[in-house]
């Protein structure tokens, strides 16, 4: 095989993935940011706060209770392809920077839907912390983050409003 | 046995104080994560395969520790919080840590 035909075929294969990250992936990404501001709705009547008291607290049945959820998202090709670019001029990576915030939505939706199905309807001291899974092997490199999020649920007096 | 990530729990006061507890774990991923991992690089989304193996540590480590505080007779653990660090390529360590401490439940509530 000639070095032209080589080339030729790298590319191709090159091309092949950023148009997959740039479809698949695009699509894949909105659709779960769809159903994030879907349960989000469906959420929005849930008392979350990140103080480390219990506000509007009541006793009812049962006592507070912890929960924890985490969440371990990647990038897709185009994404990271982007973002070694940036790496070039610098400045923010916005590629990254909506991985980050899915991530940390999908997370904190999976703490409410816990607390929810155990019958709280409120959550306090709610704490996002990026986790390490054990480093990224070599071959792989695949850019993603892992989020830890805990919170404590507990039963809250209905809203005043 | 109740555990809040809180420093007290609505309703209850605390009595006691038994101490620190603790427990960690650590896991390695195995090859067959890291292909599936590799494949979904090029398309993104959510890598359950890591996100298991995240709960499980979780809940290994969370064990330790409720099994720490039961020796103690604690009835209760409040301030949990986890952290995680990379030991090698390929392993990583969970890490939960609490106080636990006997609590009585508050009449004024």
């Amino acid at each position: 095989m000639d070095p032209l035909t080589e080339y030729a075929i790298k590319f191709g294969i090159f091309l092949f993935l950023m148009s997959l990250g740039l479809f698949v992936g695009r699509h894949r990404e909105w659709s779960h940011f769809c159903d994030i501001a879907n349960r989000e709705e469906a959420m929005s009547d849930m008392l979350v706060t990140q103080v480390k008291s219990f506000p509007a607290a009541t006793m009812k049945d049962s006592p507070p209770c912890m929960v924890v959820a985490e969440v371990v998202v990647a990038t897709d090709y185009l994404k990271s392809f982007l973002a070694k670019l940036r790496n070039i001029f610098g400045g923010e990576v916005g590629s990254y920077q909506s991985l980050l915030v899915r991530a940390r939505s999908e997370a904190k939706l999976r703490i409410q839907e816990q607390a929810r199905n155990l019958g709280y309807n409120a959550i306090c001291n709610i704490r996002f912390q990026t986790a390490d899974v054990g480093g990224n092997s070599t071959q792989t490199r695949v850019a993603m983050v892992a989020i830890i999020a805990s919170g404590t649920a507990y039963h809250a007096a209905p809203h005043a409003s | 046995m109740l555990v809040a990530n809180t420093e007290t729990i609505a309703g209850y006061r605390i009595v006691e104080v038994k101490g620190l507890v603790q427990g960690n774990t650590v896991r390695a991923k195995h090859a067959g994560r890291d292909i599936a991992a590799g494949f979904k690089n090029i398309v993104g989304g959510e890598l359950k395969g890591y996100t298991e193996l995240l709960t499980e540590s979780r809940r290994q480590a969370t064990e330790r520790m409720l099994a720490q505080a039961e020796q103690l007779e604690a009835n209760a653990i409040v301030n949990v919080r986890f952290t995680t660090s990379a030991v090698t390529t390929g392993a990583a360590e969970l890490y939960a840590y609490g106080t636990a401490v006997v609590v009585v439940p508050d009449e004024e509530y």
